[in-house]
């Protein structure tokens, strides 16, 4: 048996995990479920040896050990199977398997024992795997097949298996719940880390729920239901944070930042300022990779949400808006006006500004300056150019007003874009996107990672551009700030839109079971 | 005639071979080496310096170390300190360029070679080492394919992430190949100066560092292609020389330098052709940081 | 200056071993005699000219430092040009070859004014440098071949075509009387660089043309917006790409320009020094350009610096001959210099470590 005792995990004084305490028994189906950043992963790569606790205690039969690397972690035994591979594809199964541990003859490698050898694994567990084939030629499933033989062919009697069903169809996940079944009745213990409550119901014996870092209930999947679960992963949060959520659906987002705890009253939408039709963004029947015909209006004054599991459609919409990724079929429209060429230069000239998700990779380059920053995606136009010279003092004019009006800290034009905080970069990425009055802004999990003073001048600044009349989609995997901050909610669930709500119709519950991909009866 | 061709290509193609054999080595473990011109100049001086003070079979062993010796520098910037591969072989090349030159000036006096030694003695007419040359793809080929460290090798390059998930440390693994390599290159040095000719000579390997991974290219980073690249490129020489010598009207037609620039070119139609990403190791020239993940 | 630091450090050690190195192969006293030659024969020999009055003292050594800092200047910038926008030209070398040997024939097929003759050889020197560039870019854009690679095969598809077809062969000099001549036929004196300080020293304008072109493309990687994109591209193809810089665009553009100023330095050599495309180019001045490039830190008036510097000693090493040490002995320098140059991590762990005690 396994325990973690009151385990604290901070990542730069964030805490990913407060004083978590778990078992894991042999022949049990553990599920983990919790929202993203619940610290699910966390805790699992505590006990995997990837991450170090900064207290608390993992027990292997009572005895406590200190598990500093994954190799140490499966020589006791356990075993974890990471959302990205780590599978060499040019090699075969049978290589992969056997990689770090190989039987040799004679110093040959003998690959006709080791064949044998996984082969006999995969009986034994009831796998069926070509161990011959070369694992780039596999099906994604497959693929994870081969990633669960590799952690039992060494041995494991723990098997954490990290959002498994993310990447597989639904058929591959029956499968795999069916394998997970026979493996647990072979007397191994299996964690299975999901936010997806059906299959939490369908497969474990046991039910831990996390939010905020914290571990808020067990349950068993008998007495409970997944409207229960979903109230425990989600709901539980609004009233933690002292919200009270049910009192209607008008209830405010913390705004402008002075007072983060005292509600404000949300804006009106105001009637947009623009004339009639600008700054409308239509799709029609788009399709594209991983979106599947998508119909969907961005209106001026308008703050449209997303919501949905991640990597269920929602980086690739806000790519394809954006100019980043080419759509295959069905259109574009802007303004009434088909799109047949769409770059991200001409995204930005037609005044559709993107706040993407990544702000590292696609909105801050860490080696240049604030203020170079903050000319990106401008610094052919004035204030920021004269001709084809860049213009300085306009650069630094207009960085030094921006870094005021956003409050980012410290107010130094010259500093690396990558000595700020977190906060700070995104506060600088809104305020530069705004500058610049799009019609229609793209924001992508605005607030994730940001502290609460931070999350709530980003949301103020929301509003602001909707009463401005600008077209805003917003774009977040945290419901409850899609439900705080949109006029109407759209549902994507594997690169389909499966609902649509206005604010009068936000129901959680019908949402987070559209999330899930449950359609009501 | 053909007999004449024949011999010139097993004369001229170990240097080669053995120099395209270290690139595949190091490549396929995911460290770029365009440092093999320098290593092997290393070999080629070390050899001909030792075999002055020692038997030549010997000397070609001190080459091999010059060799691994150079390619340890190499390592160490790119492995250990993760600097910029290319940058680290392209300053390999210019340091042992210099060197060798330095060092010929330096210990004798000479601006242009060092003095003669005994070549390797012939077996059945031919070096030692071209024998080995025709020997070793094929044991290369053993070690990749057929190995356990073959196998961390390839998986190595292609996804050190996987390597280290199974508790094997990619550092030590690459450094290993690397070094192989550079004894690989110090022996492809060592048969130029002790089997090609009898002395280091002040141009040499003249290029042909940059042809063993033109080679290794167009062999698709495997030992039996890459040989066999250069074998070809070597057949390519030697057709070149009988040329010169048996028909010279027809270097009127097709040119020395067209002769001269074939491989390269060939090596560029090729990957324009196929494309390189396909055939490359995926993790070709990407330091291993295992705190990224 | 602390970004400098690294490089500077990096020279002054390479400089240091290999005084060392001399010393121990010869004696220190030996060694030491032999760099204060290099010295002067670098920068001047200032104490023979207080002592003999003889301006060639002086000119004739900042002659050979200032045609060969000019030509790595050329070199280096077309190595730093590229890497600004994170590409790896190793291609130097042949776009070199090819521009040197553009303007040896337009130098001596073609007769024109003084001035414009010049400027049609720099021209022709630079075009096909470009071109010869643009395809290794072409071949990363369509193909997805990696530049290193293919810079690579084509320097060597570049000289191989050049040094042992085209100037031995066709564009080979007419043989006067019973000496055959190697190389191509001189080029017209109209062609010919001016010289800066008169006869006694080959100083010429190529140094200028060089120290311009390192002015000109520092101001236009600083002060033009378009600089400002490469720059962006060079740190974050993403970044850049996703503000609506087009990279594809900027990919192509830094290696014309790239090859271009490998193009020139080949034109300097031929139109300054050779006066023809000699039977082979001597130095791998395209493979220098890559230590000027890196030791400068990419930074075109770091490139100038680190050639003059290079030039220099390289000009003052045949001095050193005459202690028996051999001439290439800067070169070796410039190699370690770049070599711990790629120490790069070394350096910040320790000025890391000293500057937080």
């Amino acid at each position: 048996m396994i325990e973690l005792r009151h385990i604290t995990k901070r990542f730069n004084g964030v805490a990913a995990l407060e004083d978590v305490s778990l078992e894991v028994k042999p022949g049990e189906r553990l599920a983990l479920i919790g929202e993203n950043g619940a610290g699910k992963s966390s805790l699992m790569n505590v006990l995997y040896g990837l991450y170090q606790p900064d207290q608390g205690e993992v027990c292997f039969d009572g005895q406590v050990v200190k598990v500093k690397t994954p190799a140490e972690a499966l020589a006791r035994g356990v075993g974890m199977v990471h959302q990205h591979f780590t599978l060499v594809p040019t090699l075969t199964v049978t290589e992969n398997v056997v990689l770090g541990h190989e039987p040799t003859k004679a110093g040959r490698l003998d690959l006709v024992r080791a064949r044998k050898e996984v082969d006999d694994t995969c009986a034994k567990f009831g796998f069926q795997l070509d161990t011959g084939a070369v694992v780039r030629e596999l099906s994604v499933g497959s693929q994870q097949k081969v990633e669960i033989v590799k952690a039992l062919h060494r041995g494991v009697k723990t098997l954490i298996l990290d959002e498994p069903t993310a990447v597989l169809t639904p058929q591959e996940a029956d499968e795999l719940f069916a394998v997970t079944r026979r493996l647990s009745d072979e007397g191994l213990a299996v964690v299975l880390i999901s936010h997806k409550l059906k299959e939490v119901m369908a497969f474990s014996t046991r039910i831990a729920v996390m939010r905020r870092g914290k571990k808020v209930a067990e349950v068993v999947p008998g007495e409970t239901s997944p409207e229960h679960l979903a109230q425990l992963m989600i709901s539980l949060s609004s009233r933690e944070r002292g919200e009270g959520r049910g009192e209607g659906p008008n209830q405010a987002p913390p705004s402008s930042g002075a007072v983060p705890d005292q509600p404000l009253t949300r804006p009106p939408a105001t009637l947009s300022p623009l004339p009639q039709g600008e700054g409308t963004l239509q799709l029609t029947h788009l399709t594209a990779q991983g979106l599947h015909d998508l119909t969907l209006t961005l209106h001026p004054g308008e703050i449209l949400g997303i919501a949905g599991v991640d990597g269920n459609g929602q980086r690739e919409l806000a790519e394809v808006l954006t100019g980043l990724r080419p759509w295959t079929s069905g259109t574009l429209t802007f303004e009434h006006a088909p799109i047949t060429r769409w770059t991200p230069h001409l995204a930005r000239a037609h005044g559709v500004t993107h706040i993407p998700e990544d702000r590292l990779r696609r909105a801050l380059i860490t080696d240049l300056t604030v203020e170079e920053n903050v000319s990106l995606g401008r610094h052919t136009q004035p204030p920021f150019a004269k001709g084809p010279l860049i213009d300085f003092p306009g650069r630094r004019a207009l960085t030094t007003s921006l870094l005021e009006t956003n409050d980012v800290r410290p107010r130094d034009p010259q500093l690396r874009a990558g000595g700020l905080s977190g906060g700070n970069q995104q506060k600088l990425v809104v305020g530069r996107e705004l500058d610049s009055n799009p019609k229609v802004l793209i924001v992508v999990q605005p607030t994730r990672g940001l502290d609460i003073a931070a999350v709530a001048a980003v949301r103020a600044q929301l509003f602001t551009q909707r009463a401005r009349g600008c077209a805003v989609l917003l774009i977040s995997l945290d419901l409850d700030e899609v439900l705080e901050l949109s006029d109407r909610v759209l549902v994507m669930y594997a690169g389909r839109i499966t609902g649509e709500f206005t604010r009068a119709q936000f129901d959680e519950r019908v949402l987070g079971r559209r999330m899930l991909g449950v359609v009501d009866a | 005639m053909i007999l004449a061709l024949l011999n010139s290509i097993l004369d001229a193609a170990p240097p080669l071979i053995f120099a395209a054999l270290g690139a595949v080595l190091s490549e396929r473990a995911g460290v770029v080496n365009v440092g093999i011109e320098g290593m092997m100049r290393a070999g080629a001086f070390a050899a001909a310096v030792a075999a002055l003070v020692m038997p030549t079979p010997l000397g070609v062993l001190v080459g091999m170390l010059a060799g691994a010796g150079v390619a340890a520098i190499h390592g160490w910037l790119t492995i250990s300190l993760r600097s910029d591969q290319v940058v680290s072989g392209m300053a390999i090349n210019l340091v042992m360029l210099a060197l060798g030159t330095f060092l010929l000036e330096a210990v004798f006096n000479s601006p242009s070679s060092t003095p003669a030694i005994t070549q390797l003695p012939l077996v059945f007419g031919h070096s030692p080492l071209t024998w080995l040359a025709l020997v070793l793809p094929f044991v290369v080929h053993f070690v990749i394919q057929h190995t356990a460290w073959g196998l961390r090798l390839r998986a190595v390059g292609e996804k050190p992430q996987a390597v280290a998930a199974m508790g094997v440390r990619v550092g030590p693994l690459r450094f290993g190949a690397v070094l192989l390599s550079g004894a690989l290159a110090g022996l492809g040095g060592a048969a130029l100066s002790t089997a090609t000719l009898d002395r280091f000579e002040h141009h040499m390997p003249s290029g042909l560092g940059f042809m063993a991974v033109a080679a290794m290219v167009f062999g698709r980073w495997t030992p039996l292609g890459a040989a066999g690249a250069a074998a070809f490129f070597a057949f390519g020489n030697a057709l070149r020389i009988g040329l010169a010598s048996s028909a010279p009207q027809l270097l009127e037609v097709v040119p020395k330098g067209v002769l001269l620039a074939l491989p390269y070119a060939l090596t560029l139609v090729v990957l324009s052709v196929q494309g390189a990403k396909n055939v490359a190791p995926a993790a070709l020239g990407q330091p291993y940081d295992p705190e990224l993940r | 200056m602390r970004k400098a630091l690294p490089s500077i450090l990096s020279v002054i050690s390479a400089i240091l071993i290999c005084f060392i190195a001399a010393g121990l192969t010869r004696d220190f006293g030996t060694a030491l005699d032999a760099f204060t030659a290099m010295l002067w024969g670098a920068f001047g020999d200032w104490p023979k000219f207080l002592e003999t009055g003889a301006a060639t003292a002086i000119l004739r050594p900042l002659g050979e430092a200032g045609t060969k800092a000019a030509i790595l200047t050329f070199t280096g910038l077309s190595v730093a040009v590229a890497f600004r926008v994170g590409l790896f030209n190793i291609g130097a070398q042949g776009q070199l070859a090819v521009g040197a040997l553009a303007a040896a024939v337009v130098g001596a097929k073609l007769e024109a004014p003084g001035f414009l003759h010049i400027t049609l050889c720099l021209a022709a020197a630079a075009l096909g440098g470009a071109l010869y560039a643009l395809l290794p870019a072409i071949l990363k854009l369509k193909r997805g071949v990696h530049e290193v690679i293919s810079t690579i095969m084509l320097n060597w598809v570049a000289v191989s075509l050049i040094d042992n077809w085209l100037v031995i062969g066709p564009l080979r000099a007419a043989a006067s009387g019973d000496n055959s001549i190697s190389g191509t036929d001189q080029i017209h004196a109209t062609a010919e660089l001016p010289r800066l300080l008169g006869d006694s020293s080959r100083l010429n304008l190529g140094l200028v043309l060089a120290g311009v072109a390192a002015l000109a493309t520092w101001l236009f990687l600083t002060r033009f917006t378009r600089g400002f994109e490469w720059k962006a591209i060079g740190l974050s193809q993403d970044a850049a790409r996703a503000s609506g810089i087009d990279v594809d665009r900027g990919f192509l553009e830094a290696m014309l320009l790239a090859g271009a100023f490998a193009g020139l330095g080949g034109a300097v050599l031929i139109l300054g020094t050779e006066l023809k495309y000699p039977a082979t180019l001597g130095a791998p001045w395209g493979f220098d350009g890559i230590a000027m490039a890196l030791i400068g830190q990419g930074h075109p008036l770091g490139v100038l610096a680190v050639s003059t510097l290079f030039g220099g000693l390289r000009a003052g090493g045949t001095r050193m001959q005459l202690f028996g040490v051999h001439k290439s002995f800067p070169e070796l320098m410039q190699g370690l210099a770049l070599l711990l140059v790629a120490a790069k991590l070394m350096w910040e762990r320790l000025l890391r470590t000293r500057g937080t005690p």
